[in-house]
């Protein structure tokens, strides 16, 4: 019934609208949450707004996987290999600063007690 | 004076405004994308069945981009360092709750499934899809599970020291052994035939990088799981 | 078939990513950000990419989640 969906235009443009959305609500939510964890759980949610956007947009419907199986023998009809490498990369990455972040906020709260930015007041005069 | 938070309505309608001309400009650039990117992806799998191995993802982040994952390591490296210099712990202490006794009798099951699971991910990276970083994050995980079950139980410092040390230093000694033997920075210095794709052992050095990079996750990541999880029990 | 698919879990994602940010209970949130990891991992298969939905189901949905998770147990003890 919704065949008019099934076109690589369409795809591409749920696709676009989809993330960007979803890129937004993660920048709702890094302006108005108070307490620090949320804000860290805002970044993360904008890193995975993008992985979705750069690999939907490279997206054909009628190619398969970039790897040899299933009776494949030749490299023909696949999709591109480049943009599933490079969001390899930036997922381990951004774990890794997430991991740092957040052992932060834990020495912090050891030693001063506080989570929310309204209270962090010591660098003011 | 605390910083105040509470946006007003004008600043949401213009946020929602301008995420919609944000919307439609990329639509619109990002239809005409010039012939040369749009068959950039080809090429290099033409590239990829003369050199490569099976999985052309595993082919692209060891050997066409072989220092950028060589980069991605220092960056957890760092991130491991920063973690454990702050939150370590280095007297032996232990949970301060009895865990359950089915989670007590049911990982004692699952550790070895789990560890032979993230192996057979690490190995088989470049036939199927997988590799060194899902496989040493899947032996992570499988220490998180004896960690929170078992009350006695820490994965040996030193022991994570030395895989770490050795995977680092391997992974740069045979970018060092290639570049003496072809005068490029971790090339393919392995004899591998086109005719093995498919096979066990074939693509040459690619396997053999792709585990040192795997233990070296892997025990990165639980020294971070652990470095989290022991803190807790000394306050 | 595919894009009514595709349109039906990212209008999933972004709701449950927009009740994740403004829930007040911090562990309701930490939930509910694992549910944004299992929906892009699904998106992930569907879009030909194995390899960076294995890596995105093991670090976002697994060790990330457990991140947060220990740093609630963290700043719950110690007060």
């Amino acid at each position: 019934m919704f065949e008019f969906l099934n076109e690589a235009e369409s795809i591409k443009i749920i696709v676009t609208v989809g993330s960007m959305a979803l890129f937004f609500v993660g920048l709702f939510g890094l302006l108005t949450q108070k307490h620090l964890i949320k804000i860290f759980m805002s970044i993360a949610i904008m890193e995975v707004s993008l992985f979705l956007l750069f690999i939907g947009l490279t997206f054909n419907k009628d190619f398969t996987a970039p790897i040899l199986g299933d009776g494949h023998t030749a490299f023909v009809a696949m999709n591109d290999p480049i943009p599933h490498a490079m969001i390899l990369t930036a997922i381990v990455i951004g774990m890794a600063v997430l991991a740092l972040g957040v052992s932060f906020t834990i020495e912090y709260y050891k030693l001063t007690g506080k989570t929310k930015i309204d209270e962090m007041t010591e660098m003011r005069h | 004076m605390s910083i105040k938070r509470n946006l007003p309505t004008s600043v949401m309608s213009g946020f929602a405004l301008s995420a919609v001309f944000v919307l439609t400009l990329l639509n619109i650039l990002l239809q005409n994308i010039p012939a040369q990117i749009n068959t950039a992806g080809y090429e290099l799998l033409k590239l990829n069945a003369d050199d490569g191995v099976a999985n052309a993802v595993t082919t692209v982040v060891v050997y066409f981009r072989g220092f950028d994952t060589l980069g991605e390591i220092a960056v957890l490296f760092i991130a491991s360092l920063g973690i454990g210099h702050m939150l370590h712990l280095s007297d032996k202490c232990d949970l301060k709750e009895h865990s359950n006794f089915m989670l007590y009798t049911a990982s004692k099951l699952l550790f070895p499934i789990i560890t032979l699971f993230g192996v057979y991910v690490m190995v088989y990276g470049h036939l199927s899809p997988g590799g060194g970083f899902q496989g040493g994050v899947i032996i992570a995980s499988g220490m998180l599970l004896l960690l929170i079950s078992h009350k006695e139980f820490e994965v040996p410092h030193s022991l994570i020291v030395t895989l770490e040390t050795l995977a680092g230093v391997s992974y740069v000694l045979i970018g060092l052994i290639a570049l003496v033997v072809l005068d490029v920075f971790l090339g393919n210095f392995l004899p591998h035939d086109v005719s093995e794709m498919g096979l066990l052992l074939s693509g040459g050095v690619i396997p053999i990088i792709y585990i040192i990079v795997g233990i070296k996750v892997g025990s990165e990541m639980s020294s971070i799981v652990q470095n989290l999880i022991k803190r807790d029990a000394n306050v | 078939m595919i894009g009514f698919l595709i349109l039906s879990i990212f209008i999933g994602v972004v709701l449950v990513a927009f009740s994740a940010v403004i829930q007040k209970n911090l562990a309701d949130s930490i939930i509910l950000f694992m549910g944004v990891g299992l929906g892009s991992v699904v998106l992930f298969f569907i879009f030909n990419a194995p390899d960076v939905a294995l890596t995105e189901a093991v670090i976002g949905a697994g060790i990330s989640s457990f991140i947060f998770l220990m740093a609630l147990k963290h700043l719950r003890s110690a007060s």
